[in-house]
């Protein structure tokens, strides 16, 4: 037996001697565990502090013609809305966050502002480009209707003639006014 | 909350405001100048349109299209909105005397939906080039 392999012999009896199997196995599974979860500390920590939005501090249109929070989706603008909404995304109520295009085709619907109980029309488009933003996910679907009318339908992926085809977040833009008064519905 | 009544189940409606039906119903695709979307299949109208009724089963088609057909107008409002489409995007292309579409031949189309929609389009997308030769 060479120098070399007695050496190794009398490490390997020290060391099976002085320790237990379980006891490396408990410290090498410590180790990688420990390694697993570190990465993945902050992202869970800014996905728990913003429980779908609710931390994201409000704001306000600041016109008095346009009331509510746009970044709550009580916001009457978002009354057939379905995800994540842009004001809460780096966007605005009508307008994609940097570094996302806006898709170019969408539905529109009418909903109802208590400032002067009129009609609005409303321009429902997404933003694309970018992950999902997954903060202030809102799914109201008022006057929303199947997907067989897809003109009238939010659960369609309206990233469509963008460059990327990724959905980012969905905004909600005043088109003109459908009807003066309270009478909608028309026949 | 504002109140949520009958009105909430479906959309404020044009009917007898063909602009209002484009904007609710069309639009969304079309867009507002008509323009389309060529990249997502979604046609231009605008400047196009109007060429339909230059050949024989165009005026039935503009009718039938699925858009139209199952659009949730009566026919009344669907002939006002055609009409108000073709003059509104395509005036230059329309047939010399223009005869506007009413409701009850909008009724008669539409009862007749042809099952292929696709084959329809492109046999009168032929005639419309053979107009030209």
């Amino acid at each position: 037996m060479s120098a070399i392999d007695r050496w190794a012999d009398r490490v390997t009896r020290s060391l099976a001697r002085r320790t237990s199997r379980r006891g490396v196995l408990g410290r090498i599974g410590a180790v990688l565990l420990g390694a697993a979860a570190t990465p993945l500390l902050p992202v869970s920590r800014a996905g728990a502090g913003i429980p779908n939005g609710r931390d994201v501090p409000p704001t306000t249109t600041g016109n008095p013609d346009d009331p509510g929070n746009p970044r709550s989706c009580d916001y009457w603008r978002y009354c057939g809305i379905d995800g994540f909404l842009c004001s809460c995304c780096g966007g605005s109520a009508s307008s994609c966050p940097p570094g996302t295009e806006m898709g170019p085709i969408t539905w529109l619907g009418t909903c109802q502002n208590p400032a002067d109980e009129k009609h609005y029309i409303i321009r429902y488009n997404d933003c694309c480009g970018k992950f999902a933003c997954k903060r202030c996910f809102c799914n109201r679907n008022e006057r929303e209707e199947p997907k067989y009318r897809p003109q009238k339908n939010n659960e369609i992926h309206w990233c469509l003639g963008t460059k990327s085809t990724a959905y980012t977040c969905s905004i909600a833009a005043v088109v003109g006014v459908a009807l003066e008064r309270d009478d909608a519905g028309g026949s | 909350m504002f109140a949520i009544g009958p009105a909430a189940r479906s959309d404020v409606r044009g009917q007898g405001d063909p602009r209002l039906d484009y904007i609710l119903q069309c639009q969304g695709c079309h867009l507002a100048d008509a323009s389309g979307a060529e990249a997502v299949g979604v046609p231009r109208m605008e400047g196009v349109v109007g060429r339909f009724l230059q050949v024989e089963g165009g005026r039935a088609y503009l009718v039938q299209v699925p858009g139209v057909a199952q659009a949730p107008l009566d026919d009344a409002a669907v002939a006002e909105l055609l009409n108000w489409m073709l003059l509104r995007f395509s005036a230059a292309e329309l047939p010399e005397p223009f005869e506007p579409y009413r409701a009850e031949e909008v009724a008669r189309h539409r009862s007749r939906t042809p099952i292929d929609v696709v084959a329809t389009r492109e046999a009168l997308l032929e005639r419309l080039e053979r107009l030209e030769d």
